[in-house]
């Protein structure tokens, strides 16, 4: 029995426990000592890996949110400081914009497993030399709709869609979406398989890593006010692509 | 850079349990970008890793007057509160980031910042180095990978592509090991 406690605390620190048995072992060790004091010893026994892992520096905002947030006169709950000045739409779409993935439990698209080569390519931080970079846009695990293609070096984006399509009486607006930028739309998708070509050189500033692709659905013909005004169908970022 | 001696960061959180606010911005300076790497290690993703810094120096501030120097070192324990935070967010959410591969990533690079260590830390890394060598090489990978990575017992399970009870038994037998090793 105490072994089972000691694993259970130890899977518990190393992370590997569900959400659900986090849940259960953290309301557990309020009421058993034993159990608490399993996890701090697996803290200390563990600690020392932490040693491999490089110090980064927090943006300020980071600070400025902690500090918002504890100040005395503050009330108890946590108040969120937003992170930068964006318009009320950027911050709609980033609410619900989420990050590119496949399938965990295997890569059962053909598509998917051709692009595990560009998963695999670390790290994530960019390296500094490459010029190619694909998004892969869909929504939650489905089918990707667009497979996005930035190519900085001859300044040229295609978006090529898979599987989206618009409701009737609804076009599907794409997206490009800077940090800290407001929306700057590249077009309206039509039919499954067509393609938009742009320049980068309306990107200004382009830094990939910060750099988000969502469709949303629109009037046809687009937004009639050159900002998003539909919800959010598909979303993506963008990795880079190995030379 | 200026050093932190272990010292230096039990006073500091033993004052902020105090509301000494100015020692709770010196806590940050010291120990915020550490465990910032940490947190970015495990949620891979820098606006989730913000956020959890974020929420990690709230509960440190809110839960700094429980800290006992004596039961735990200041960094582990703000550590665990960083990690733990971390890896719940991780474990909530339903669709996660695929884990990318680091590449290149050998023991060398693994070179400890001597600014941020404790300074028990030096006999402990040799310790839990030697004894994590101890261990069958599966073993060590799904524990360091688990500790420092964040990986799920799915994301192992797809990387060493064995089912999840595998894993369990891996993570199990190494855990029981390690214990043993360090005479826990």
């Amino acid at each position: 029995m105490a072994d089972e406690r000691d694993i259970l605390a130890g899977e518990y620190v190393l992370g590997t426990l569900s959400a659900a048995e986090r849940e259960g072992v953290e309301r557990l060790r309020a009421a058993d000592a034993a159990l608490d004091r399993a996890i701090v010893a697996w803290e200390k026994r563990l600690h020392p890996l932490t040693a491999a892992v490089h110090p980064v520096a927090p943006p300020a905002r980071v600070w400025a949110a902690i500090d918002a947030a504890t100040a005395p006169h503050q009330a108890a709950s946590a108040i969120r400081a937003p992170r930068r000045p964006v318009t009320d739409a950027t911050v709609a779409l980033r609410k619900r914009v989420t990050f590119w993935r496949l399938s965990t439990f295997g890569t059962g698209l053909a598509l998917a497993a051709s692009l595990a080569a560009v998963v695999t390519v670390g790290p994530w931080f960019q390296p500094k030399a490459t010029t190619q970079y694909v998004a892969v846009v869909n929504a939650g695990g489905e089918l990707p709709a667009l497979i996005v293609n930035v190519d900085t070096r001859a300044g040229q984006v295609s978006v090529r869609s898979v599987a989206a399509a618009a409701p009737s009486g609804k076009s599907l607006e794409l997206w490009y979406i800077g940090a800290g930028q407001r929306p700057r739309s590249m077009g309206t998708m039509g039919s499954t398989g067509s393609v938009i070509r742009a320049s980068t050189a309306g990107f200004g500033g382009f830094a990939p890593a910060e750099v988000v692709f969502a469709v949303t659905e629109e009037p046809p013909g687009g937004s009639p006010t050159g900002q998003p005004t539909g919800p959010v169908v598909y979303s993506g970022k963008l990795i880079p692509v190995p030379e | 850079m200026l050093s932190t001696g272990a010292t230096d960061l039990a006073e500091l959180l033993t004052a902020t349990g105090a509301g000494d606010r100015q020692a709770f911005a010196r806590l940050y300076s010291l120990a915020g970008p550490k465990l910032f790497g940490i947190v970015l290690r495990i949620c891979r993703q820098r606006q989730m890793a913000e956020d959890v810094l974020q929420e990690s120096f709230v509960k440190i501030w809110r839960f700094a007057a429980s800290y006992r120097p004596e039961a735990s070192p200041p960094l582990t324990w703000m550590a665990a509160v960083a990690r733990n935070t971390a890896i719940d967010g991780m474990r909530r959410k339903t669709e996660v980031l695929f884990a990318v591969d680091e590449e290149g990533r050998s023991e060398a690079e693994n070179i400890a910042d001597p600014a941020t260590l404790q300074p028990t830390d030096a006999l402990d890394m040799r310790a839990l180095h030697r004894c994590l060598d101890s261990l069958d090489v599966e073993q060590r990978s799904v524990v360091t990978l688990a500790y420092v990575d964040g990986y799920s017992r799915e994301e192992l399970a797809d990387r060493f592509e064995r089912p999840v009870g595998t894993i369990k038994t891996w993570l199990h037998r190494g855990l029981a090991k390690l214990k043993d090793c360090l005479g826990g």
